[in-house]
């Protein structure tokens, strides 16, 4: 966005948790993050989407107070990243991409510290991380050394160390990387449980994930966000086109010459047809495979899926 | 008490870490009795002092041909033995010799096959394990092959008793302490930069600790660990007959600011460095030549004044002179006061420049 972008001038709102005005990172010549304005409700769970190196971490860095902007700025629950680093700090939890413990603490151990720092009260503190380690199925290995755990259960404690001081707004970049299936459903419902309590922001590279938790997805590439909305709006309003699959046993050359006449996309592999067009009428397309003689196995309309917006939108596959 | 969690987490993960632990306490003790032996050996040296009472050709035989013939002495010779007493309490004489009168005469009857013995005076510190060991028997020996012949020599050993002496041990295990405290500036940043390195810094960077909780909790361990450094040091020189003859407290109190000071230019290195190695090379290339132009090893006495105050600008020449006051000299408090608070005001500083440097590069 450029400088004349409107939104630059507007006006601080409280009603935000997090605003950003034109933040900007720059390293050297690379520009990590390109002038950012967005708006996250108090009590909304918002996802960056976007491929390797979007800056999505850099972004979540400049909020955490972590990285100097080098232009513009961001209020966060009301308090200047530049001005008020400390309120800043006060009111934000974090899990980093890169799993960082206290190696030669216990979980409990690494719990407490960041509760302390927070000034959360002893008594509460040893309650409220009982919880949070049951809840992260880490509760019967709380008192062991944390250099002894999984990759999994480090991943798990990260999480769980943005979250024991109780903060308002919540930082989880990529916080289901490396979980098996089992753990990231568990932290998947607990997340879902803190939604509209607490302003989350997380980054993944899961779509379901996204789908499933997110009320509004930012989709980022080069340090720019390019599409912004609920995943329903994502899909609805940036595919213009719709997709139908066939299978099918006897697709025969002359068959697929004519298809591709008549529509604008057709690939065929291992006797599946996938037609994509902006228009696509079910039965007509039924009607014509019958007509040829074909027999089908199965046919079905496809929703879009956020990845195919990604796709479309950046260009990019999220995982190489 | 931000800072004291911080602390506390420091210490946890400083001493559940056997082996740095182990090497961070071991590793200074290494260096100073690798070192200690390759200084303290390379050239022992002793001043023999000779008062020659008979003043004959034998006499002067024996001073030339035999006691000057091994490499480690150096002769001085002297009018009477009371200046040779005098010389021992001043340090500038290892031990000295009393030839008796007839000393010539003796050695001739001797090698003409007669009865008789030779009698030599020979007049020590007692205290002095070096002397009493290696340079009586030596002694020993080149008198009783003076001139080809075995020779029945009695020696007549005065240990005496000087207080004020200065043993090498006292005048080098001051040095060697500093020395030991010198080299935790390496050790010191080592967590920092760790935590650097794993980012876990960086996360403790998103609660809202303050950049001098964070020094402070970095140096607080090492200060404990300081402490335990010194008290081993202390009872190590105690083994090696190093006597405290001033205030033993003073003593303690000159070497934990030392302490303090390496520790907070440890924190200014951690606090500019990136990495776990960098920070250390970094350490190790300033800290051994401030070690040596800080007089730890060889008395600064013989460098040329430039390098001597540049040296003093540190605080380790400081910290050496005030121990050496202390331990050898018995000098209270006033005598050192200068170094004192020299070393107070430089702790005050370099921890100033650490918290500012770690608050400037937190956030980048
Ligand atoms: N400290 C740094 N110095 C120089 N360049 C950096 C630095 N940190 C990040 N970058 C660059 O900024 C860009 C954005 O990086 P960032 O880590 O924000 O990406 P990301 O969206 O989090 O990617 P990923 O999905 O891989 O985590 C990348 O091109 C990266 O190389
Ligand atoms: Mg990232």
């Amino acid at each position: 966005m450029t400088a004349e972008d409107p939104r630059l001038d507007r006006e601080p709102d409280d009603s935000f948790a997090i605003q950003t005005f034109g933040l900007r990172k720059q390293f050297g010549e690379l520009v990590a993050v390109d002038s950012i304005n967005l708006d996250i409700k108090k009590g909304e769970l918002f996802a960056f989407l976007g491929p390797n190196g979007a800056g999505k971490t850099t972004t979540i860095s400049m909020l955490c107070c972590l990285l100097k902007p080098t232009g513009g700025t961001a209020r966060i629950m009301g308090y200047d990243i530049n001005r008020e680093p400390y309120r800043v700090k006060e009111v934000i939890g974090v899990s980093p991409q890169d799993t960082t413990l206290s190696e030669h603490l216990s979980s409990r151990e690494n719990l407490n510290l960041v509760g302390r720092l927070h000034g959360i009260d002893p008594k509460k503190l040893k309650t409220w991380s009982q919880l949070m380690l049951q809840t992260m199925g880490l509760a019967d290995r709380a008192k062991e050394q944390v250099r002894r755990f999984s990759g999994g259960m480090k991943r798990r404690l990260n999480i769980a160390m943005a979250l024991i001081h109780n903060p308002d707004i919540i930082f989880l970049d990529e916080p289901t990387l490396g979980l098996d299936p089992q753990a990231r459903r568990a932290v998947w419902s607990y997340i879902a449980r803190l939604k509209g309590e607490k302003t989350i922001l997380l980054t993944t590279h899961y779509m379901e994930e996204a789908d499933f938790l997110a009320d509004r997805i930012g989709i980022i590439d080069e340090g720019k966000i390019v599409a912004l909305g609920t995943a329903l709006d994502l899909k609805t309003g940036m595919i213009d086109t719709h997709t139908m699959v066939v299978q099918a046993w006897n697709l025969t050359q002359k068959l697929i010459i004519e298809m591709r006449e008549r529509y604008a996309k057709i690939d065929i592999s291992n006797g599946t047809m996938t037609i994509t067009d902006k228009k696509i009428d079910f039965r007509e397309i039924v009607d014509r495979l019958h007509d040829a003689n074909v027999s089908i196995r199965s046919a079905y309309i496809k929703e879009p899926t956020l990845e195919d917006v990604f796709i479309n939108i950046t260009g990019k596959e999220l995982r190489e | 008490m931000r800072f004291w969690q911080l602390f506390i987490r420091s210490l946890k993960e400083t001493c559940r870490d056997v082996l740095a632990l182990s090497f961070v306490l071991a590793f200074p003790l290494l260096f100073m009795l690798v070192l200690g032996i390759s200084f303290g050996d390379s050239s022992p040296s002793y001043t023999i002092g000779v008062v020659d009472n008979d003043g004959s050709q034998v006499s002067q035989g024996f001073v030339d041909e035999a006691i000057s013939m091994v490499p480690a002495f150096e002769v001085e010779m002297l009018d009477d033995a009371e200046d040779a007493l005098e010389a021992l309490k001043q340090g500038d004489l290892s031990v000295y010799i009393v030839l008796p009168e007839g000393f010539g005469q003796q050695v001739s009857y001797v090698l003409q096959g007669a009865d008789g013995n030779i009698e030599l005076d020979i007049t020590y510190d007692e205290s002095d394990l070096q002397v009493s060991g290696q340079v009586i028997s030596t002694i020993d020996t080149v008198t009783r092959t003076f001139a080809g012949v075995e020779i029945p020599v009695t020696i007549n050993a005065n240990p005496i008793n000087i207080e004020t002496e200065v043993t090498s041990v006292d005048f080098i295990g001051p040095g060697i302490i500093i020395f030991g405290l010198l080299i935790m500036i390496p050790t010191s940043g080592r967590l920092m930069l760790r935590d650097k390195e794993s980012r876990f810094l960086y996360r403790m960077l998103t609660t809202p600790a303050r950049p001098w909780e964070f020094i402070a909790g970095y140096s607080l361990s090492m200060v404990l660990i300081a402490i335990i450094q010194i008290v081993i040091f202390m009872l190590l020189g105690w083994l090696f007959g190093m006597d405290i003859i001033g205030s033993i407290w003073l003593a303690f109190a000159i070497f934990l600011l030392t302490a303090i000071c390496s520790i907070g230019i440890g924190m200014v290195v951690a606090s500019l460095s990136k990495s776990e190695n960098q920070g250390e090379s970094l350490s190790w290339l300033f800290s051994m030549p401030l070690a040596i132009l800080s007089g730890v090893w060889f008395s600064s006495e013989f460098m040329p004044s430039y390098i001597r105050t540049f040296a003093d600008i540190f605080p380790f020449s400081h910290a050496v002179d005030a121990a050496r006051t202390i331990i050898t000299r018995g000098a209270g408090f006033e005598a050192v006061t200068g170094d004192f608070f020299f070393l107070c005001g430089w702790a005050a500083v370099v921890f100033t420049i650490g918290t500012l440097l770690f608050a400037r590069t937190m956030r980048s």
